[in-house]
């Protein structure tokens, strides 16, 4: 007889309300979490959705790639031992469109790379969160620092960096409006075998990252977030399932004095968290993920399938060590005991 | 002929640096098929010594010797081994599980004490005991709908539904009417006779000696 299931059968109202509680604890974790990573998207998407590999910038810059000049000689090198590798620039400016608004770019340029847009001179691709503002393929857009016009070709997914959207522009636009030649970092994709080049360090991707002042001071704050609020919600996980079990301890004193062995009271337990926590955790996936597209625009929010699972694990586990330091308590208790305390 | 004895038990509990010994040492046997009672004021220690020889908690000190063997030292599976398949209790209240019909209370304990019925057995086994207690017309109901004296009734069915040897029975009338106390002690004397089942009961009910076949009166912790 499937004694967990009886008891959920005939506790529904019961269940139902222990149920909403862990579902609401869990998807404030996954809307946060969802938020917190939407943010750090939002800051580096740019390198974020680049492939494994390795950084590559003048060492005299100091871990600062605004700085970085890498000499053109370097480059060539590099680029023609390497076939994938890409050197690229990335600087904050603006972009004013037609009714002369002005709207805050990263200008990117490369290489001829597939990791990055190759755009001919006087165009521009953009992020699609510009065309979410209004602007469209065909526009022409101006530049203070830049004697022509850019004329928009297209927009791409998931290209922001330092929270502005990023405009790809020709290596020789880039020139003449940063008034340089040199490229600030070259990028290498690959998992290893990274060469040593002289007067250049390397850094991979996360690496990299780090050294953006403002994304990683951004993301020490928000994994705080994160990890606080999941240490919080798993400590209510356990107590949760703890104190559920430890309440029923007269019931189970009662199985207990009949006889029922020890290893199916924990099977109870671990059904009843499993049955709670499984259906709430469903839950709570679906409406976090709904959540991407029911969030107001230009609300940075992205709650990867890796995310959602690794979280979900994580509540798994947790719910299963409160349920099991319960049971571990009601296996210690003589039956008597369970029963007269119970009682209490 | 003896089928359970008891020799020397003592129970001491403490309370933070009290200790209070509630059971001074106890000896006592039990022959099969009959009713032995046990009487004394509150505090004697009787429910104490009942639920030590039920093996629902453990002596400080003695022996109890079932089947040969002493179960003070067995660990707590073989004990819950003996008290699933060879003990049935009835406890001063019911104590049914909640959320379960009264027949599958019943399938429940069948199921623990691992009785070896057929499907088919196992029906007409539940069957016939509910007839016995005149609760087969409220098998599908759950224990909050029951009276307390069709609870007790139904405690009393699951306590001896896989034919225990001994049956333990902690002040069974206790929740219950004069008219009803005597409908289970008579329940209870007619199942054991019939089913030759061993029994040990607590008592403070004076009316209720008379189903007794032998009394043991307890006072301070020890038998007179």
């Amino acid at each position: 007889m499937n004694i967990a299931w009886k008891e959920i059968k005939k506790n529904k109202i019961r269940f139902m309300i222990l149920g909403s509680i862990v579902f609401l604890v869990s998807l404030l974790t996954f809307i946060i979490s969802g938020l917190a990573n939407g943010l750090s998207q939002d800051n580096a998407a740019l390198i974020k959705e680049l492939p494994n590999g390795q950084f590559y910038m003048n060492a005299d810059a100091e871990e600062t790639y605004n700085l970085s000049l890498i000499d053109t000689s370097v480059q060539d090198t590099v680029l023609s031992e390497k076939e994938d590798a890409a050197a690229l620039s990335i600087q904050m400016g603006f972009l004013n469109d037609e009714e002369d608004k002005q709207r805050s770019v990263a200008f990117v340029t490369s290489t001829d790379s597939e990791l990055f847009e190759n755009v001919k001179e006087g165009e521009i691709i953009l992020d699609r969160s510009l065309e979410e503002e209004g602007l469209k393929v065909g526009d022409i857009l101006t530049n203070n620092q830049f004697s022509g016009e850019f004329i928009v070709k297209g927009f791409v997914d998931q290209q922001k960096y330092s929270h502005a959207p990023v405009a790809f522009i020709n290596m020789e636009n880039y020139k003449e409006m940063y008034r340089v030649n040199e490229m600030q970092l070259i990028f290498i994709p690959g998992e290893d075998n990274f060469p040593t080049i002289e007067g250049l360090q390397s850094f991979s991707n996360t690496e990299f990252l780090n050294t953006i002042p403002s994304y990683s001071a951004e993301q020490l704050s928000l994994n705080m977030i994160v990890w606080f609020l999941v240490v919080i919600s798993g400590m209510l996980f356990a107590i949760f399932f703890y104190m559920m079990n430890v309440q029923k301890i007269g019931l189970y004193g009662i199985l207990k004095a009949i006889g029922v062995k020890t290893s199916t009271l924990f099977k109870m337990m671990w059904t009843q968290m499993l049955f709670i926590t499984v259906i709430a955790l469903g839950l709570s996936i679906v409406l976090s993920q709904s959540f991407n597209f029911i969030a107001p625009e230009g609300m940075p929010f992205s709650l990867t399938a890796a995310t959602t699972v690794q979280l979900s694990i994580v509540f798994l586990i947790i719910g299963f060590i409160g349920a099991t330091l319960s049971g571990i308590q009601i296996k210690k208790v003589e039956p008597l005991q369970a029963i007269q305390q119970g009682e209490v | 002929m003896t089928i359970f004895t008891i020799n020397d038990v003592r129970k001491t509990f403490t309370n933070g640096e009290v200790e209070e010994e509630i059971l001074k040492g106890i000896d006592l046997s039990l022959q099969q098929g009959e009713i032995t009672a046990l009487v004394g004021a509150s505090g004697s220690g009787k429910s104490t010594l009942l639920t030590i020889a039920a093996g629902l908690q453990s002596a400080s000190d003695g022996q109890i010797i079932f089947n040969g063997k002493n179960m003070a030292d067995m660990n707590q599976e073989q004990i819950r081994r003996i008290r699933a398949s060879e003990f049935g209790f009835i406890f001063q209240s019911a104590h049914l599980v909640p959320f379960l019909t009264v027949e599958e209370q019943l399938i429940l304990m069948l199921e623990v004490s691992e009785s070896k019925f057929k499907k088919g057995q196992q029906e007409n086994e539940i069957s016939h005991i509910l007839k016995l207690i005149d609760m087969d017309h409220r098998k599908n109901a759950y224990p909050a709908s029951l009276s307390g004296g069709e609870r007790q009734r139904v405690a009393i069915a699951r306590a001896i539904i896989h034919k225990p040897k001994i049956l333990f029975a902690d002040e069974p009338t206790a929740s219950l009417d004069s008219k009803r106390s005597k409908d289970v002690m008579q329940l209870i004397r007619n199942l054991t006779k019939t089913l030759n089942i061993t029994t040990l009961m607590v008592t403070h009910d004076q009316e209720m000696l008379s189903y007794a076949d032998h009394i043991i009166t307890m006072k301070d912790g020890l038998a007179e």
